[in-house]
């Protein structure tokens, strides 16, 4: 257990070296998703607003910001491990995704060893503001004082699960980067992070329940504008569970056959 | 300069199918598409079809579907010509071919030229996916003037090349492309009325757009699709992006052959 979480803090402590050796880094940690959630509130300019808007059948006009900023700090959480995951692909063209996989390493441990280092360092400056927007917006209804740190949680947990499953995906290819366009901006349409899914056509939300992040941002805006009790979230927690389990078990399953698969082929270093 | 073109222009051919197989231009197509996706949930499932009044007014037209699929499609585009003639130098550099690009006698232009050719290719392409899409989930494309639409796009990639060589120094001197052009792209997208009508923003914000070839190209060639307007009518945004354009040549210009000295300099000094 104290080899596990040496291994985790020492890969931590490469992915900080490794990407904060530049101020430029704080563009992608603040400057972007600002812009880009401002960008997202301007979109809904061109439509009727005001109380009898048809978006009010699924959230209250005043309740606008506060959703956009919830489904923002959800997306930024899920994003960076995409991105991070999406770099796994520097280990390749560096040549050090050899050296890890040939020492005696815990695969878990580097895996989401690099989620969790990617995760804090990506969204403690979003975070932030997110956390002095709430205090401007209208129409928080917090559970209780505890919502907001388990809405933290439930955040944290996700996305690291999700940055893992997708390090392993990205293992299996060396042009990878496709992978990033079909998993980024599909979560940022189809995860209701700037339209309620309830909204969606069938099809729609088949493709919405594939993220995780629609479960958690579900969960994260019934503890944060709904004021709902811990007994009415337990549904949508379990279902939560439930999803976060599947991913687990695809990572084990998968890590195992792309490690057995670079061996054989013997692509690791290959880019 | 003409060989140097065509030369360039079936080398990197070559490349984009053998080395980096379509990762790129998978990427522009689908981010279209998703802009279209989300004008199309917006306008019909969560606002039902419900505008607010301003917006005709603002664009003279209450086609939001055209006017938002018509921006994701051309903002696709400006961001794919922007990449493909901006990341030309610093990939050869990180390929380790810049060497030998700068030890030929070939010319600059033509070399520029080439890449601009190939990545036009590219560019028709995508667009052409993003609009047939855009087709299929409410684009109305039958009051287009197409003469005038194919003109204005040609001269909005002149345009975007002009700003391309500008940002290409930039990446050269930053030794960056990651974070300067998803920053500049991320400004674009937000000031230069690709979802939404510029006058909707705050009036400190409107004159960024206005430094953005996007903004005036987007605006004629929406006039000439959606309202089907001549080639006469649009042209104050044309002279507009005309100026637009030779500012950022002459900055461009001068920026590539500043850093191409400070990179021969720094790297094979």
């Amino acid at each position: 257990m104290k080899q596990l979480g040496s291994l985790l803090l020492a890969e931590i402590i490469k992915e900080h070296r490794h990407s904060f050796h530049s101020k430029m880094i704080y563009f992608s940690l603040l400057v972007w998703p600002v812009i880009n959630f401002v960008t997202a509130y301007y979109s809904f300019a061109p439509f009727r607003m005001g109380a009898d808007s048809p978006l009010a059948r699924f959230i209250s006009y005043e309740q606008l910001p506060l959703f956009l900023l919830t489904g923002y700090l959800g997306y930024i959480f899920y994003w960076c491990l995409v991105q991070s995951s999406w770099q796994m692909s520097f280990e390749r063209q560096a040549g050090t995704m050899e050296m890890i996989f040939i020492s005696p390493v815990n695969r878990f441990a580097f895996l989401y060893g690099r989620s969790l280092s990617s995760l804090i360092e990506g969204v403690w400056l979003f975070f932030c503001f997110a956390l002095l927007a709430l205090f401007f917006v209208d129409g928080i209804q917090l559970s209780g004082w505890w919502a907001p740190p388990l809405a933290f949680l439930i955040l944290l947990v996700s996305a690291i699960v999700w940055g893992g499953f997708l390090c392993v995906l990205f293992l299996f290819s060396r042009d990878a980067s496709f992978l990033y366009t079909v998993l980024d901006e599909p979560m940022l349409i189809f995860s209701g992070v700037r339209l309620p899914p309830m909204a969606f056509p069938v099809w729609a939300k088949v493709i919405s329940f594939c993220f995780p992040l629609t479960y958690a941002l579900q969960l994260i805006r019934e503890l944060l504008m709904e004021g709902a009790s811990l007994q009415a979230m337990l549904p949508s927690m379990g279902l939560l569970a439930a999803v976060l389990l599947v991913l687990v078990t695809a990572t084990v399953v998968l890590l195992r056959q792309a490690e057995k698969h670079m061996k054989k082929t013997g692509n690791m270093v290959m880019y | 300069m003409f060989h140097v073109a065509k030369a360039t222009f079936i080398r990197n051919t070559r490349v984009m199918i053998r080395a980096y197989p379509w990762s790129f231009v998978i990427g522009h197509i689908f981010s279209g598409v998703y802009t279209v996706l989300f004008a199309f949930f917006a306008y019909h499932y969560v606002f039902a079809g419900q505008l607010d009044e301003n917006f005709a007014h603002f664009t003279d037209s209450s086609d939001y579907l055209s006017y938002a699929i018509l921006g994701g499609a051309f903002y696709a585009f400006a961001v794919s010509t922007l990449m493909n003639v901006s990341r030309s130098l610093i990939t050869e550099l990180r390929e380790g071919t810049l060497e030998a690009v700068l030890l030929t006698p070939s010319l600059r232009r033509g070399y520029f030229l080439g890449n601009v050719a190939q990545q036009l290719m590219r560019t028709l392409f995508e667009f052409s996916v993003i609009v047939f899409v855009g087709a299929l989930f409410g684009l109305t494309l039958s009051h287009t003037n197409v003469w005038s639409a194919v003109l204005v796009w040609i001269l909005s990639t002149g345009a975007f090349f002009c700003q391309a060589l500008v940002l290409g120094s930039l990446m050269l001197w930053f030794r960056d492309t990651y974070i300067t052009q998803n920053t500049l792209f991320a400004v674009m997208a937000f000031v230069s009325g690709v979802t939404f009508p510029i006058p909707y923003l705050p009036e400190w914000l409107q004159p960024l757009g206005l430094i953005m070839p996007l903004a005036p190209a987007l605006d004629a060639f929406r006039q000439c699709v959606i309202q089907g307007a001549p080639l006469h009518a649009v042209s104050p945004q044309l002279f507009h992006m005309a100026a637009l354009s030779l500012v950022y040549l002459v900055i461009g210009v001068w920026g590539i052959r500043k850093m191409e000295k400070r990179v021969m300099e720094s790297i094979f000094g």
